[in-house]
């Protein structure tokens, strides 16, 4: 399915990673470990021939519509963006700073952003709306978008999961980024002790099953390993009757820097000084 | 000449109706609020109208996705959950965004009135004008809300229409000039009355008892909220030193707070009494009118407040009288 070597989408992943931690360091903000867990997600996505998007021509109407809901993963998308040429790459490096449309979530007067994103739970219903256009227009373009899984917190996501399921929007397909974190701990709670104090979320498994109730086709994938990103989305540009698709892509949060995943201090810090030199080496 | 009553909901629907039968690009989406002039939407028009069920949140996220592919959209649901329940997806959605969605809410003020407070709504005009982009329109009656239907079908941005929830009698015999924002009703040289919705019937009511009285008011219909053109406002209120605003809204943030904003602005030497809800929840049953008479908003109410304040003047006594 892809027009890349795995190889490639592999190198690709390593320099996006490389690329959103010098990015948050010279902004000294960013959500690097957000960021890290939608990696290969997003560079399956643009690279692997899945979106049909025209770089040179953000607005092309036939283009596939692709939200980040997260918001805060827009540092893990500007540099694909800006890769496949969007906007100059130089544009990258004053992320956040004074005159960059750059910021720490997705707005959209950047080339390739759809909607604003950032307060979370908006994505969704939003991309019902697109949907419900494309589909009434007689339109063959899809409808792409990643959530973070605490994000699907938010009832928001539940009201157009609703109307999504029940209008079959085969033309909508839902990738949960599902890292397992939120800021203050595990989306689902990890043990018994759970009842008697836990800063884990309430439990959203099942969520694969939540969605199919809802009449959606549901799958399940590592969110790190292409083979099963290509394969969860095989054939989604002919997916009549079958209603939305959401793919559940289990990842890590903070993945490929080791002493990152999984630890919730770092969902809004940047590393410095030693950690710094340890993070870039694990990225080499 | 006295025209039907016709609910302003109904008139905006009607003639929407003629305006989505020959644009296709027109959506009405529903958050489960229906009335015989939506019906012919859902029966006629299938594929432009949408029911999301009770889920106003999905309403105005649909809403702008719609609008971002080119869509015309118009959501419809009871005005406090168009607008404070919403509020985030009106900000970030609609307005942040400037995309041609319009709100349009029916049961303003205390028109549901033994509802009580979660189906009221006077706070829609403090929270929705401070945000950019935002259109506010809040017609008298049947005429101006049916004018406003190819209004807002030409309007390119966000929008918010609050309607009220009966059939109030006609103030006019031809629609308004919608793009002034503003009609003169009646002349005054003492005082001049400014009002909104369903007030505009209560100020035409009261400025008739007030003449009686020997005191001369102007009444003015305020019907859009936003954007005003303060300039074109205050030179219609020509050298009128009183100002009084009224509405079915809590004082503050309404029309009385845009005015003490737009006097304060402008160095105007006006005087400014403000009429409308005090800092409390109506919990109090048996209607509008006994609201209205708590409130201060029903007419004796109002002619009272207005005589005294007007005395006041005349006596010096600017400061006390002015304050409630």
């Amino acid at each position: 399915m892809s027009h890349r070597s795995l190889e490639e989408l592999q190198q690709k992943a390593r320099w996006v990673r490389r690329t959103v931690l010098e990015m948050a360091v010279s902004a000294k903000s960013g959500h690097v470990t957000s960021a890290f867990s939608q990696t290969e997600l997003l560079v399956a996505l643009y690279y692997g021939g899945i979106l049909r998007v025209r770089p040179e021509q953000p607005d092309w109407p036939d283009r596939d519509r692709f939200i980040l809901s997260k918001g805060q993963g827009g540092i893990g998308l500007y540099p694909i963006l800006a890769d496949l040429g969007f906007f100059p790459r130089e544009e990258l490096d004053r992320f956040t700073q004074r005159g960059s449309k750059l910021g720490v979530h997705c707005e959209w007067h950047v080339p390739g952003i759809e909607t604003v994103s950032g307060s979370l739970g908006h994505g969704l219903p939003v991309a019902t709306g697109m949907a419900e256009a494309a589909r009434r227009d007689g339109k063959d373009h899809l409808v792409v978008l990643v959530t973070g899984d605490a994000e699907l917190y938010e009832g928001s996501n539940w009201e157009a999961a609703i109307v999504a399921g029940a209008r079959r929007y085969d033309n909508l397909i839902v990738i949960v980024d599902r890292n397992g974190q939120g800021v203050l701990g595990h989306t689902d709670p990890r043990d018994d002790a759970y009842m008697e104090w836990s800063s884990d979320g309430p439990a959203l498994e099942p969520l694969a099953a939540k969605f199919a109730a809802f009449g959606w086709e549901a799958k399940e994938i590592d969110g790190h390993d292409f083979r099963q990103i290509f394969d969860s989305l095989d054939g989604i540009r002919d997916r009549r009757g079958r209603g939305p698709l959401a793919v559940v892509a289990r990842t890590v949060k903070g993945k490929g820097v080791p002493f990152l995943e999984n630890q919730r201090r770092w969902h809004y810090r940047v590393p410095e000084g030693e950690e710094l030199e340890i993070a870039r080496r694990a990225l080499a | 000449m006295a025209k039907p009553k016709i609910g302003m909901r109904d008139a905006f629907f009607n003639a929407l109706y003629e305006i989505a039968v020959s644009d296709p690009d027109v959506y009405i989406v529903s958050a489960d609020n229906g009335a015989p002039s939506i019906d012919q939407f859902a029966s006629n028009l299938k594929e432009q109208f949408i029911q999301v069920g009770i889920a106003e949140q999905q309403m105005i996220g649909m809403a702008a996705g719609l609008a971002l592919e080119g869509k015309k959209v118009y959501t419809y649901a009871i005005c406090p959950f168009i607008t404070a329940r919403v509020y985030e997806q009106i900000k970030i959605d609609v307005c942040a965004q400037n995309l041609p969605v319009t709100m349009l809410g029916v049961g303003a003020g205390y028109a549901y009135d033994i509802m009580g407070p979660t189906h009221h709504t006077v706070e829609d005009f403090a929270i929705l004008r401070v945000q950019p982009n935002m259109t506010i329109l809040s017609p008298a009656d049947g005429t101006t809300a049916a004018a406003m239907a190819p209004w807002t079908h030409r309007h390119a941005g966000p929008c918010y229409v609050r309607f009220d929830r009966a059939g109030l009698p006609e103030i006019y015999d031809a629609a308004p000039d919608l793009a002034r924002g503003f009609a003169v009703l009646r002349e005054g040289s003492d005082c001049a009355i400014v009002a909104t919705g369903v007030m505009v019937g209560q100020a035409l009511a009261a400025a008739e008892e007030l003449h009686r009285r020997g005191i001369s008011a102007g009444v003015v219909d305020l019907f859009r909220i936003k954007p005003v053109d303060a300039a074109a406002l205050f030179a219609a209120l020509g050298e009128v030193p009183n100002v009084v605003t009224l509405e079915e809204h809590y004082r503050a943030g309404g029309i009385g707070g845009m005015f003490a904003e737009m006097i304060a602005d402008r160095e105007e030497p006006r005087r400014l009494l403000r009429l409308g809800q005090h800092d409390r929840f109506a919990f109090e049953m048996g209607g509008r009118s006994v609201i209205w008479e708590n409130a201060g908003l029903d007419v004796p109410g109002i002619v009272t407040r207005v005589d005294r304040w007007m005395a006041a003047a005349r006596e010096g006594r600017l400061a006390a009288a002015g304050r409630s």
